[in-house]
């Protein structure tokens, strides 16, 4: 290949590099545009938010974080999602974690069995769980209470989280255990001291992404809770489902602005964690 | 990375020298061979025990109970089931035209979400495989959508989707289409519906195709290159076989999250118009919770676990065989 022919290859490897570059981020920015609609609206007047042509910008506004806010008690239920959401992924974590240690490293009969099991489990529609969890809360006399939908997330964290960390245990090194195993160190000891702190990365992320699974639950919620322990989902699936007084988009998007933002900033503080956890947990068996 | 199979390994027996002979070895006190096994009994029942026990409560005993409600009539008065009925709830479940119409309705969904967002996710991920420096706060940025909750998403975009005053609609107007009832005309709702899901999920499957692509080996595609591959050749030829087993096992994980649809339909349409996306999750939701019909609903409810059941087993074959073939 003579010179000329290689520095027109390169200007057209490097011409396809930057339009692959330009498309990749004018679509991630497609991708994000609802949600910044979402914030922008939220800072609407309503004069602004149902107008034609769309306004960008408007006058600045917090009424809608501060009138619909009080009177829907949305301050409560948020209490109230972080309470189950933190709840349920710190028990299902802690339970889930274990129990994903013993099936990759304590030799358990029928191990491969219970991994077909867990997994399985994974696809029963939460519907299947639905009719049932109500009628025994209800004759249990536990709806609307905060550890009831904890319970109730457990059903598909636990699965979510021991099949994570079961392939990530799996993938340690047996060595580390063994030989703390063989200073004397009872298994409960090793795996408190030695597994858990090496893990961590894998710890922190399945916890985060559990929390968010329980953070946005909607049907559990919807019939294991009505006023007490009522989450911020069915508060917005009300808002979203009410269009008798009009369409409430102001109280909408700042509802759904404040559940997002929490998530979003939690999740861009560990993104590296939470992406390699992802890849690791689809693909990992 | 490793992307070998969803289905879990066979445990192999020999990997755990059992405690005692190690213990031995170590040159320790030689506690009994009985409490040996005693204490590793009760480790492994330590680990495992609590999981077990809550896995038993909370989801073998409601499945159960699903299944004993599906062939039983449920006393309105005392919430509980009665009765021995046989089939006649499943009778009542597949003649019921709103049930056909729900599982129908779910089919298309399903035929129309998971292929678009396959190769919308592996497209857009293919297309950031580039070496960039800020390759990796684009890759941060898609996590957004991906965290948004799904009723949220449903109710932001059934917004951005209003006929009137959508911000969609407007912008389309610049390119001379619609405007569109997106919500309100039965077809373009199911539509509505795909994309709503569409842009929540997609950035999910970017991201892990992203993860497996950084992880393909790149002497395969320098050696192609060399060889003056064009691209489309390098893409069917190596590429995809290469990505054979993350493509499937991705493939199980959104399957296993889209039969679940349910929120999304629930806030942007909540089924309608008409019965148009009435998802199978929703329509047993309203039939139990609103129309209070707990026995039928129930029978609704084994007939859905038991096909995603089969599904879920059929796809995971077919990955398994996937992966081998490459």
């Amino acid at each position: 290949m003579s010179a000329s022919t290689l520095t027109i290859r390169k200007r057209k490897v490097d011409a396809g590099r930057w339009f692959r570059i330009i498309a990749g981020v004018a679509i991630c920015l497609g991708f994000l545009l609802p949600v910044l609609w979402m914030i922008s609206t939220s800072f609407k007047l309503p004069t602004d938010i149902f107008t034609t042509p769309p306004k960008i910008f408007s006058t600045f506004t917090m009424d809608n974080y501060t009138s619909y806010m009080q009177q829907a008690d949305i301050g409560r239920r948020m209490i109230n999602t972080v309470i189950v959401a933190v709840g349920a992924g710190v028990l299902s974590l802690t339970l889930g974690t274990m129990a994903g240690y013993a099936l990759s490293r304590l030799n358990i009969r029928g191990g491969a069995t219970i991994g077909v099991l867990i997994l399985a489990s994974r696809g029963v529609p939460p519907i299947a769980l639905a009719v049932p969890m109500f009628l025994v809360a209800r004759n249990l006399g536990i709806t609307d209470m905060h550890i009831t939908l904890i319970l109730a997330y457990c059903t598909f964290l636990i699965p979510y989280v021991m099949w994570l960390m079961r392939s990530f245990f799996a993938a340690l090194p047996k060595e580390l255990e063994e030989s703390a195993m063989l200073d004397g160190a009872s298994r409960l000891t090793t795996f408190f001291r030695i597994i858990v702190p090496i893990s961590m990365p894998g710890i922190v992320s399945t916890l985060i992404f559990s929390i968010i699974l329980a953070w946005e639950e909607l049907l559990f919620a919807l019939i294991l809770t009505n006023r007490n322990a009522a989450t911020i989902p069915v508060a917005i699936a009300g808002m979203a489902a009410d269009t008798e007084n009009g369409a409430m988009w102001g109280a909408l998007t700042a509802v759904g602005t404040l559940t997002v933002i929490p998530v979003v900033i939690f999740a861009l503080m560990v993104q590296k964690h939470l992406i390699n956890g992802l890849a690791e947990g689809a693909t990992k068996g | 990375m490793r992307t070998s199979s969803l289905l879990p390994k066979k445990q192999e027996a020999s990997e755990i020298p059992p405690p005692s002979r190690r213990t031995v070895k170590g040159g320790y006190s030689q506690p009994s061979r009985a409490r040996l096994k005693f204490n590793d009994l009760l480790s492994k029942w330590t680990f495992l025990g609590p999981t077990t026990l809550l896995l038993l409560a909370l989801l073998a005993y409601p499945i159960f109970y699903t299944i004993q409600i599906s062939f039983s009539e449920l006393n309105l008065a005392t919430f509980a089931p009665k009765g021995w009925v046989g089939w006649e709830n499943y009778k009542d479940a597949i003649t019921d035209p709103g049930f056909l119409n729900s599982l129908k309705v779910t089919g298309i969904y399903l035929v129309l979400a998971l292929p678009l967002q396959m190769v919308l996710g592996f497209g857009i991920a293919y297309l950031l495989n580039v070496e960039w420096k800020w390759r990796g706060l684009v890759r941060a940025l898609f996590l957004i959508p991906m965290v948004v909750a799904p009723v949220v998403a449903g109710g932001v975009w059934k917004m951005l989707l209003d006929p009137l005053w959508g911000i969609v609609n407007y912008m389309l107007g610049f390119v001379g289409i619609g405007p569109l009832n997106w919500l309100g005309d039965p077809n373009l709702a199911m539509i509505s519906i795909v994309l709503i899901d569409t842009w929540r999920w997609t950035p999910f499957i970017v991201l892990i195709a992203s993860a497996a692509m950084l992880a393909l080996p790149r002497d395969v595609f320098e050696a192609a290159a060399v060889d003056g591959a064009r691209w489309w050749h390098t893409l069917i030829h190596v590429s995809l076989p290469l990505l054979a087993s993350a493509i499937g096992a991705v493939f199980v994980v959104r399957w296993l999250g889209a039969v679940k649809m349910f929120d999304i339909a629930l806030a942007a349409t909540r089924g309608g118009p008409g019965q148009s996306t009435n998802v199978v999750n929703l329509y047993i939701y309203e039939e139990a919770f609103r129309s209070l019909k707990f026995a039928e609903s129930s029978a609704m409810a084994v007939i859905v676990l038991v096909l995603t059941m089969i599904m879920t087993m059929i796809f995971l074959r077919t990955t398994k065989k996937l992966e081998d073939r490459f």
